[in-house]
């Protein structure tokens, strides 16, 4: 009997009513977002530069994405941003969960440190590069003054170097984001059942056990969200890189979406643009895809 | 037609929703009346229209009233003169009935903004700070209002003459002058005269001097001179003014960007040659770090705008007050004396409609005629008029402006040269300088991938 | 949790703590003694952390010059503006995805993950041009509109992934209790997914607060949001650091108010976690 209530309030959940909760954002966001999207589709396939007096358009076809296979600073800035998004989120992500393992309880100190952390979060990321440079500058920043104190020859300071270049604008993202992180997964923390716990601890399983096999599989779907989230965002880095490099020494931190600025803001080649942008687009979505069908697959 | 139709159907529809939705968080004060801009469509056709008023020229200019309610944007830049701005515009305001909103913006969002907002044509800014440098760009596309038309009107009260030459440079391309001249600066030397009297030499008057004294003054912890080192234009407008001051220039004699040439080649590696005498930072040195190396103490020279010279004599800001002189930039030996010139100057937008552009241009002649130009220096801003140069007042406020005098009068305003493609030579120039000046180039390398890049930008 | 922890543990945690709030804090307590220095002192080496020559002259400077609380009215009009509009849209959506088995629902989650993932660089010129065919431009409406559709595309995502772990017997058991649907949503599935919520919401309050690029391009000078104000500080010339100071702490302030306020409700989320078992 109970089978047969449950199989028709399933159907009843799986008619309609769940459109309606979903159709307003749909609509929503198709309404404004379509037109961009196709904008950005359509112009990919011209030769448009917004510098060019008559504004003529050319119908090139897809000439702007074989130009990508061809033009050089592509493959290098596809690997500064491979290198810094993997950078980024790993250390975030492992950052996150021990900051919010550390500060989940709710003690007063807890709390207020939590609410604390959130302050990287609510400056403009080009204020923080701006503050970051500031601070990273060999001759007067705070932190090549200790490393200094500390016998460390810091050169041209962190962001001057071809080889720290990269690692120093990491770690300004990993300052920035990692709190958020936290705060995604405390809330994956804070809705964890208690049962299997009580269970595990009746088991006499350790406390390391019971994290290893019960928290952090609970905690996978949070984890999904909180990989998906930070990776699209790193691929799009541009503040920080804009504020502290602009993409070097030489091109050591230039990345895809910086490129793309250049193209586009600098050059004012929009059909360009428009291509090296769709194949951002594509790279990300392809990651996020095969990752999302990893996870789902052990999932279930 | 009917596509858009449809599309504006749709947004309406969505509009309704939005305001329904929307209800408890912003409803009052959502999409603010006033600031609804000028319906594109009518604002397409500005040009022709702005014709017009030169034949009036008759109307007498002290009829302020017919600007009674005009209210005009002005997209101002906060370098220094900002202040003086937001002194001066509640005189003029006074004067002409002419409502003046002031929008501050940095650098880095004053051309994005402005940008958009030429493209789009939507005329949120009547008045705008343009920088030297963006002329070309502006005139090929005529964002801004040739003003040629508004000056020979009026050229009767405006007293051109007095205007330095290479001030007109702030805006002029191919004959047409897009933007007014409204603060000139120029490339001058800052020296600790300290420094170099307990070293026993004279500020350098060649280049070749500038080497040897930024070598001499190198000492411990105390560098010879402070450069522009970051990626970007930072390092790209560096290059460039020393270039100049070598005789070089990115553009051959036909007007062609010619990045490798034995001159250029030799410039850059003086360039880098000079870095060895610079704090170990200075390759991601920006404007603000070389302004902070210089007023910290750190080094003995530093080259820049004169406009930042008030701020070194200011305790709150400089640990060298008193300390500090300045002198022309030197050039190379033997080279007829040339000083780099650059600054802002002040245009209309294109779209605005005709009223608004004769207000603005009402605006433009107030605060660059003579009178108030005395105010507009007083109050931070930058000179562009020999009489204000001149003035007994203002010399004895601000010493150097004899110096600054002579830098304007030989001035060259075109080592950075005005044209539409700029920003791709100043990006091509600022990502490769750098790559030599952090060892990943040699400067013929760095020079003919430069040019490459160029070339490859503008087909 | 559960277990007692050792004094070394209780150590090596108070040690990392300490570690962890001086990474965080040290670039913002350098902000604030900033803002409280003259310029020329911002850059002295030694770093004078705790003693210096202190003045109010920057915060006197901005509060009688520039239009601060202007600016932070027109960032809560618009953070809260976007929150709520996300919200509203986002959690509903969030929650028939994770409940429909329809493959079409299911798909239209990678739509909105799509979304987040277009290089705002890219877009922004077309999303001018439409705001300025609505005739939006410089009003709160068209940073919200825009903001909404990267908040609401992440909300979706996060309450699909929190709701997923709601059991649905709590609903069922409601409804053999002869709730409707809509308000087995309202009055289960929301209060257990509070901590969900907040999380969401505070992201929205975040990204819409240090929003940059939409705010620069869509404001007006009266609809200016703070971190525009911020830039302001840059000239040609120099970065007048000791303004930047000041604005940058008038932009943290009601951030922290907000996550102090909204940290409350970890708490409540965790109760009516605890009531489900």
């Amino acid at each position: 009997m109970n089978q047969a209530l449950g199989k028709s309030i399933n159907r009843v959940l799986q008619s309609k009513s769940y459109v309606v909760l979903l159709l307003p954002l749909l609509i929503f966001v198709t309404l404004i977002a379509i037109y961009p999207l196709f904008f950005s589709l359509r112009i990919s396939l011209f030769d448009y530069r917004l510098t060019d007096p008559n504004q003529t358009q050319t119908f090139v076809g897809i000439q702007n994405y074989l130009r990508a296979f061809k033009d050089p600073v592509i493959f290098i800035s596809l690997k500064n941003t491979l290198i810094f998004v993997l950078g980024t989120v790993v250390s975030e992500l492992i950052l996150g969960l021990g900051l919010a393992l550390l500060f989940a309880p709710e003690t007063r100190i807890a709390r207020f440190v939590r609410s604390f952390l959130l302050i990287p979060m609510a400056l403009p990321p080009l204020v923080v590069g701006l503050v970051w440079k500031s601070l990273y500058n060999a001759d007067f920043g705070v932190i090549p003054y200790y490393l200094k104190a500390l016998g460390i020859n810091v050169g041209r300071g962190p962001l001057g170097e071809l080889n720290f270049a990269m690692p120093a604008v990491i770690l300004i993202d990993i300052w920035q984001w990692t709190p958020l992180i936290m705060v995604i997964l405390l809330a994956g923390l804070k809705s964890l059942p208690n049962e299997p716990y009580e269970a595990a601890y009746v088991d006499g399983a350790s406390r390391w056990q019971s994290f290893i096999y019960i928290t952090l599989p609970l905690l996978k779907p949070t984890f999904l969200i909180a990989f998906l989230t930070r990776t699209i965002q790193s691929f799009k880095v541009f503040d920080t890189i804009y504020a502290t490099t602009s993409g070097g020494p030489g091109q050591a931190t230039t990345v895809l979406n910086f490129h793309i600025y250049t193209v586009g803001m600098t050059f004012f080649d929009m059909g360009y643009a428009a291509a090296l942008a769709n194949i951002l687009l594509i790279v990300v979505a392809v990651i996020s895809i095969i990752y999302i069908m990893v996870m789902s697959r052990q999932q279930y | 037609m009917r596509n858009k139709l449809i599309q504006k159907i749709m947004y309406s529809c969505l509009l309704l929703v939005m305001v329904v939705g929307m209800v408890g968080c912003s409803t009052p004060t959502a999409a603010p009346t006033e600031a609804v801009v000028a319906p594109t469509t009518e604002a397409a056709a500005p040009t022709k229209e702005a014709a017009a008023p030169t034949k009036e020229v008759a109307a007498p200019v002290e009829d302020v009233k017919k600007f009674d309610g005009v209210e005009l944007t002005l997209a101002s830049m906060t370098d220094q003169y900002v202040s003086a701005f937001r002194y001066l515009i509640p005189l003029f305001e006074e004067e002409t009935g002419i409502k003046v909103v002031m929008d501050e913006l940095g650098y880095v969002d004053l051309y994005q903004k402005l940008t958009a907002d030429f493209v789009g044509k939507t005329a949120q800014y009547d008045l705008m700070t343009v920088d030297i440098v963006w002329s070309g760009e502006y005139a090929t596309n005529g964002y801004t209002l040739p003003l040629n038309d508004f000056m020979a009107r009026d050229a009767a009260v405006t007293n051109e003459a007095d205007i330095m030459p290479v001030a007109w440079t702030l805006g002029e391309y191919e004959g047409k002058q897009w933007a007014y001249p409204l603060a000139g600066y120029a490339n001058v030397l800052n020296y600790r005269k300290d420094l170099f009297e307990a070293a026993g030499i004279t500020p350098p008057t060649t280049q070749e001097e500038l080497l040897a004294a930024v070598k001499q003054l190198t000492v411990g912890d105390q560098y010879g001179i402070a450069l522009l080192g970051a990626k970007g234009s930072a390092v790209a407008q560096d290059y460039m003014s020393f270039l100049q001051q070598h005789g070089g220039s990115v553009l051959d004699e036909s007007g062609k960007v010619a990045l490798v040439t034995p001159k250029n080649i030799e410039t850059l590696e003086f360039f880098g040659e000079l870095f060895k005498y610079a704090p170990p930072g200075s390759t991601d040195y920006w404007w603000d770090q070389r302004e902070t190396a210089f007023r910290n103490g750190t080094v003995a020279m530093m080259e820049g705008w004169s406009i930042a010279r008030a701020g070194y004599e200011n305790p709150e800001m400089s640990s060298i007050v008193g300390k500090v002189d300045v002198t022309a930039a030197p050039v190379s030996a033997g080279m007829e004396p040339k000083y780099g010139f650059g600054g802002w100057g002040i245009g209309i937008n294109a779209s605005s409609d005709p009223q608004k552009q004769e207000a603005a241009w009402e605006f433009i002649k107030w605060i660059t005629s003579v009178d108030i130009q005395k105010e507009w220096v007083k109050h931070d801003g930058a000179p562009i008029r020999r009489s204000t140069l001149e003035d007994p007042e203002l010399v004895a406020m601000y010493p150097w402006f004899p110096l600054m005098l002579n830098s304007f009068e030989n001035g060259d305003g075109d080592y950075r040269p005005r044209i539409p493609t700029y920003s791709i030579i100043e990006n091509a120039l600022g990502t490769y300088v750098n790559a030599f000046l952090v060892g990943q180039e040699t400067a013929e390398s760095a020079l003919t991938k430069a040019q490459e890049q160029v070339v490859a930008n503008t087909k | 949790m559960i277990q007692k922890k050792s004094s070394i543990e209780k150590i090596v945690l108070i040690a990392l703590s300490v570690i962890a709030i001086i990474f965080f804090m040290m670039p913002i307590y350098w902000l604030i003694t900033t803002s409280l220095k003259f310029g020329r002192d911002a850059f002295l080496l030694p770093p004078q952390w705790l003693v210096f020559d202190a003045t109010l002259k920057n915060f006197r400077e901005v509060l009688s010059v520039d239009k601060t609380f202007m600016y932070i009215k027109n960032s809560l009009i618009i953070t809260s503006g976007t929150t709520v509009l996300s919200l509203i849209l986002g959690v509903p959506a969030g929650y028939a995805l994770a409940r429909s088995k329809s493959r079409l629902v299911g798909n239209s989650s990678y739509f909105f993950l799509l979304l987040q993932m277009i290089p705002p660089t890219a877009m922004l010129i077309p999303f001018y041009l439409i705001m300025r065919d609505l005739h939006l431009i410089g009003s709160y409406t068209s940073v919200i509109l825009l903001d909404t559709i990267f908040d609401a595309s992440f909300v979706v995502w996060m309450m699909r992934s929190y709701f997923a772990d709601v059991p649905k017997e709590m609903e069922e058991a409601a409804l053999v209790d002869g709730a409707s649907q809509l308000s087995a949503f309202f009055k289960v599935a929301i209060p257990l997914s509070i901590p969900g919520i907040i999380a969401s919401a505070l992201y929205t309050i975040i990204y819409s607060w240090n929003d940059f690029l939409f705010a620069l391009m869509l404001t007006s000078p009266k609809t200016k949001t703070i971190p525009l104000g911020i830039l302001a500080s840059f000239s040609s010339v120099e970065i007048s650091w000791g303004k930047m100071a000041v604005m940058s702490i008038f932009a943290i302030i009601p951030a922290i108010l907000i996550s102090l306020f909204l940290n409350r409700y970890f708490v409540q989320g965790l109760t009516a976690g605890a009531s489900k078992g």
